[in-house]
């Protein structure tokens, strides 16, 4: 028997009210992202992008359709169940970390996994393991204010995957990066998908989106391409990657 | 369980972020919980030394004093009596201790102590059958005069003979106040002795107590013993007059402190509101964040009501143990019953429900925040305020326009830092107006009824001797003949003081703030207690036993009273029977101008021989100085409170507009105007809050005093306003203090590099 896919969606449709007026943001996306697959979804600023990976993670309830996480049907779930569900199984990096700034880096990565129900012996081991295997041991009593942006993000990152969460959802990770601190951060985010994990990231970035197995790439809330992307090698010239990032 | 630990962590880490915020949220709720308490302590009458006694002594709640001794039987079957005290046979005596003579009530006590009322044997021992010569004196009279156990107690009988007496014991009574409050003083001695000191009949007087089964129904045995006894009643007391006497001022202490106590308490209501609120707009990013880790809306709800409700809770804890720990104190010696379960469960109750009504509203809103971390909590953006578009009108510097339009983005935050700042500002205006009426009575204290500094009482000299060496002192400017005899009100069921002081036609300076001053025989002037207890009002004829003598009063005025619960009714000397008022008790003496009563008392006690006896005026200012304690601490407490407020502002303000700084120096600002718009921002709401809390304290400072005055019998007329010149640096006092708290962060902020990236 096969392995229910992580996430499917059917037919999901968002529609923001804005002022009285509709505004749809997602029109009818049909999704399926296999266990394991590192899905990237790209398109330009407002192709609803954001809207379909919050609505994934529950943070944006859907207008309509349906959502299935790991075989179970989620988007019938209220405020609550959700936020249970996303302790256990959804990871989230945002754009710009989201760090709670009054605590430590440590405190930052802990409390996941003391929300989940670890013991704090527990929460303080997956913490000295993961924050050693990002390369942030030295920053466990920083603040989060104390480190680049580029270490904000592996921290953010450490946050994510403190439950091992079935699916990490990345909502533009390297927005607002260096190139050099995106290098890193993507690389981690290859060596965690590498040890099995799934992750579906937004970015508008072509760059980025390469790093993935596939590339979705939705248009003004709907689906216009899907397709894997062959093994990482030097892409040549003139692809659409450039021309996006000649005009960001 | 793994919620409560994260939910831990994140508490302790927000609270090591706000920390001088949470410790003078802490310190605020504490002061306002022991104000709280304090206030219900000396409410609840637990500091009056008569509850106890009484309910110790098992007291009876009526004394008459008869010419002999009535009905027992009689008495017992009048309406709601339940047992009789006495009668007991009481002579006048003079005790003389050191050429000093003092009252003495001698009254008969048998060996065996009574059932009712006995009183309560502090020190020695009760009678014995073979006590030929020995007393039991009551404590507060044997305190007063330096009497122990085993000293000689000296006697005089009317007689003139002198019985040399001594005392065996010191016990505590509730049948009587406490000397010298109430005179003469108290002692029992065995009837056989009390027969051989005053043999005759006539000269004696016959005391009985009645206990009721409800004290608080007093009028049903009082009629019907004036209707039993009639002619025959020399004087009656309750309850009630025993307790007043023995009360330590602390009904205007206890007052004071609930009224500060409560808005106080709405004060640190909105204090606690604001910070809550403010903190979940600062921190939404956070809150998102947290749901975004898998908290759910309740939970976010239960971590901003533990984190700020806890605050006010443990300062609620701290205020009861403070409470206690000020009446234990501030009360010391005294036999003070602890506050009931029932008060000190509702102000616990009460203010913990404060706390967490206050604390819930703004943490109901934060758990609704959406937990998209991205999206910003932007403030409501669009047109200038209209206060903004003035600003702009009157060409004020730029930054003063920005401040004033930034002031008001957010309705509900500003209102409450207006408000929040209103409050303590009105009750530290209404406490500098207590302040202001001590020292107007301390300076002019001819205002409440205390022209004469001395009294002069002729002692062993002849009165008219007595009056002519005052009236030869330099520095005494009037000399008023005066006596105390006992008024019975016309239904004769409580007798007050009648003051005859200076003449009809010269009559003593008493303050008169209504109506007019007596000015013929039969005309007379009364404190607000007494016109209160009469039903009466300026210009009614009252009929009155004035030391016996049957008398019509017209009341022409009304004064301030600050004796006797203001149930004194002021008259000329010459409106007294003859026998009352020949020769005059004592003398008031009015000083000249800068005059000090004691050199005056030293000179006159050297002219005449030790043999006058002159005693100073005791001010109320003075009797109350434990108020300006008072007051100054509720301020400090206040303004704890404003400062928690205005550090909510100016935190909210900064958060709200980070992101407008960059744009502002970018549009050309210099730091420092960039700091004078944060400054503005936050220093608005804080002015207006000053000016409206100071207008509304002083509009309404002189009438609470009046009122306070009206009902404590004292009489309005006495509330000031603090003068302008005070309000003035009051007010301005706290606006630089606001504005100082606002500068140091907005000068920090116009200095820091402002990312420009949204939150």
């Amino acid at each position: 028997m096969r392995a229910d896919p992580v996430v499917t969606t059917v037919n999901l449709v968002k529609i923001y009210q804005n002022g009285g007026v509709p505004v749809p943001a997602v029109r009818g996306v049909d999704l399926r992202v296999e266990r394991g697959e590192f899905v990237a979804i790209m398109g330009p600023s407002g192709s609803g992008k954001s809207t379909l990976i919050h609505m994934l993670g529950g943070l944006d309830p859907r207008t309509s359709g349906e959502i299935w996480l790991d075989g179970k049907r989620a988007d019938t779930l209220g405020e609550s169940a959700w936020a249970l569900l996303r302790r256990k199984k959804i990871g989230f990096v945002f754009q710009f970390f989201n760090l709670v700034a009054n605590m430590t880096v440590a405190d930052n990565v802990e409390l996941p996994a003391l929300l989940a129900g670890a013991s704090p012996r527990e929460a303080r081991e997956r913490r000295e393991r993961l924050l050693d295997a990002l390369g942030l041991t030295g920053c466990a009593d920083a603040a989060p204010a104390q480190l680049a942006g580029g270490e904000q993000q592996r921290v953010a990152l450490a946050r994510a995957l403190a439950n091992r969460p079935s699916l990490l959802l990345a909502d533009e990770p390297t927005g607002n990066l260096d190139s050099r601190n995106t290098r890193d951060v993507l690389k981690l985010l290859g060596e965690v998908h590498r040890d099995g994990q799934t992750i579906i990231m937004v970015t508008h970035d072509a760059r980025v989106a390469s790093l993935a197995d596939r590339v979705v790439s939705l248009l003004d809330g709907q689906i216009v391409d899907d397709g894997a992307v062959a093994a990482p090698r030097r892409r040549p010239r003139g692809t659409a990657g450039d021309v996006v990032e000649l005009r960001g | 369980m793994g919620t409560v630990r994260a939910s831990a962590r994140w508490i302790r880490a927000d609270l090591r972020a706000r920390r001088g915020q949470a410790i003078l949220t802490v310190l605020a709720v504490t002061g306002i919980v022991t104000a709280l308490i304090t206030s219900a302590t000396l409410l609840e009458d637990g500091t009056n030394p008569w509850r106890r006694l009484f309910i110790q002594t098992k007291g009876a709640h009526v004394w008459i004093h008869t010419e002999d001794a009535p009905d027992v039987a009689a008495l017992s079957r009048l309406p709601g009596v339940e047992q009789v005290a006495g009668p007991y046979r009481t002579a006048p005596v003079t005790l003389v201790l050191d050429g000093k003579k003092s009252p003495v009530a001698l009254r008969e006590a048998t060996a065996e102590p009574p059932r009712v009322a006995a009183p309560l044997v502090r020190e020695g021992r009760w009678l014995r059958p073979a006590d030929g010569g020995g007393v039991v004196a009551e404590r507060s009279f044997a305190q007063a005069l330096g009497l122990r156990v085993g000293d000689p107690f000296p006697v005089t009988a009317l007689s003139g003979a002198s019985h040399p007496l001594v005392v065996v014991g010191l016990a505590d009574s509730s049948d009587q106040g406490f000397y010298p409050e109430w005179t003469p003083g108290l002692a029992w001695t065995l009837p056989e002795t009390l027969n051989e000191i005053e043999p005759a009949q006539g000269r004696s007087e016959s005391v009985t107590g009645l206990r009721l089964a409800d004290g608080e129904d007093t009028l049903p045995a009082v009629h019907g013993a004036v209707t039993l006894l009639d002619e025959r009643i020399q004087r009656m007391s309750t309850w009630r007059e025993v307790s007043a006497s023995m009360e330590l001022d602390n009904r205007l202490l206890g007052l004071l402190l609930a009224l500060f106590g409560t808005a106080g308490l709405v004060a640190a209501a909105l204090a606690l509101a604001n910070a809550t609120g403010g903190r979940v707009l600062t921190q939404t990013r956070d809150i998102a964040t947290l749901k975004s880790l898998g908290y759910t809306r309740g939970q976010v709800f239960a971590v901003l009501v533990t984190e700020h409700g806890a605050l006010g809770l443990l300062g609620i804890a701290l205020g009861l143990a403070c409470g206690r720990l000020v009446a234990t104190f501030t009360l010391d010696g005294l036999p003070i019953l602890p506050l009931s379960p029932v008060p000190l469960l509702a102000i616990t109750g009460g203010t913990a429900a404060v706390v967490l009504v206050a604390v819930a509203l703004p943490a109901w809103r934060g758990g609704r925040t959406p937990p998209i971390p991205a999206a910003p909590a932007a403030p409501p953006r669009g047109r200038l305020s209209r206060l903004a578009r003035l600003a702009l009108l009157v060409r004020l510097p730029p930054a003063l326009v920005l401040g004033t339009r930034d002031a008001f983005t957010r309705r509900t935050p500003a209102v409450l830092s207006v408000v929040g700042l209103a409050v303590p500002m009105m009750m530290i205006t209404i406490g500098l107006g207590c302040w202001a009426t001590l020292d107007d009575f301390l300076r002019h204290p001819e205002r409440v009824g205390q022209a004469a500094a001395l009294t002069v009482h002729p002692g062993r000299l002849p009165a008219e001797v007595a009056a002519r060496l005052a009236g030869a002192d330099p520095d005494v400017a009037a000399v008023y003949p005066g006596a105390e005899v006992s008024a019975l009100e016309p239904e004769q069921t409580r007798s007050v003081l009648a003051r005859a002081l200076g003449t009809s036609a010269e009559p003593y300076p008493f303050s008169v703030v209504e109506g007019r001053m007596f000015a013929a025989r039969g005309e007379a002037v009364a404190g607000q207690g007494l016109l209160d207890l009469l039903g009466a009002e300026i210009g009614d004829r009252v009929r009155m036993t004035v030391g016996g003598t049957p008398l019509i009063v017209h009341i022409v005025g009304r004064v301030v009273e600050p004796e006797h619960d203001g149930e004194v009714l002021s008259l000329g000397i010459d409106s007294l029977a003859a026998k009352d008022a020949v020769p005059p008790q004592f003398y008031g003496l009015v000083l000249r101008q800068g005059a000090d009563p004691a050199t005056v008392r030293a000179r006159l006690l050297a002219a005449s021989g030790e043999a006058l006896e002159v005693r100073a005026a005791v001010n109320p200012a003075e009797r109350l100085a434990v108020i300006r304690v008072v007051i100054v601490a509720l301020t400090v407490v206040l303004a704890l409170l404003a400062l928690a407020n205005l550090l909510t502002a100016s935190a909210l303000g900064l958060r709200d507009h980070a992101l407008d700084l960059a744009v502002l120096k970018a549009m050309g600002l210099t730091p420092r105007q960039v700091a004078a718009t944060l400054v503005t921002g936050t220093g608005l709401p804080a002015v207006l809050g000053v000016v409206a809390g100071t207008a509304a304290g002083a509009s309404v400072v002189a009438g609470l005093i009046d009122l306070q005055g009206h009902t404590s019998g004292v009489g309005a007329g006495i509330g000031r306003t603090p003068s302008a010149p005070t309000l003035a640096i009051a007010a301005g006092t706290v606006i630089g203090a606001a504005l100082l708290v606002a500068l140091i962060p907005a000068r920090r902020a116009a200095r820091a590099q402002v990312p420009v990236t949204a939150r």
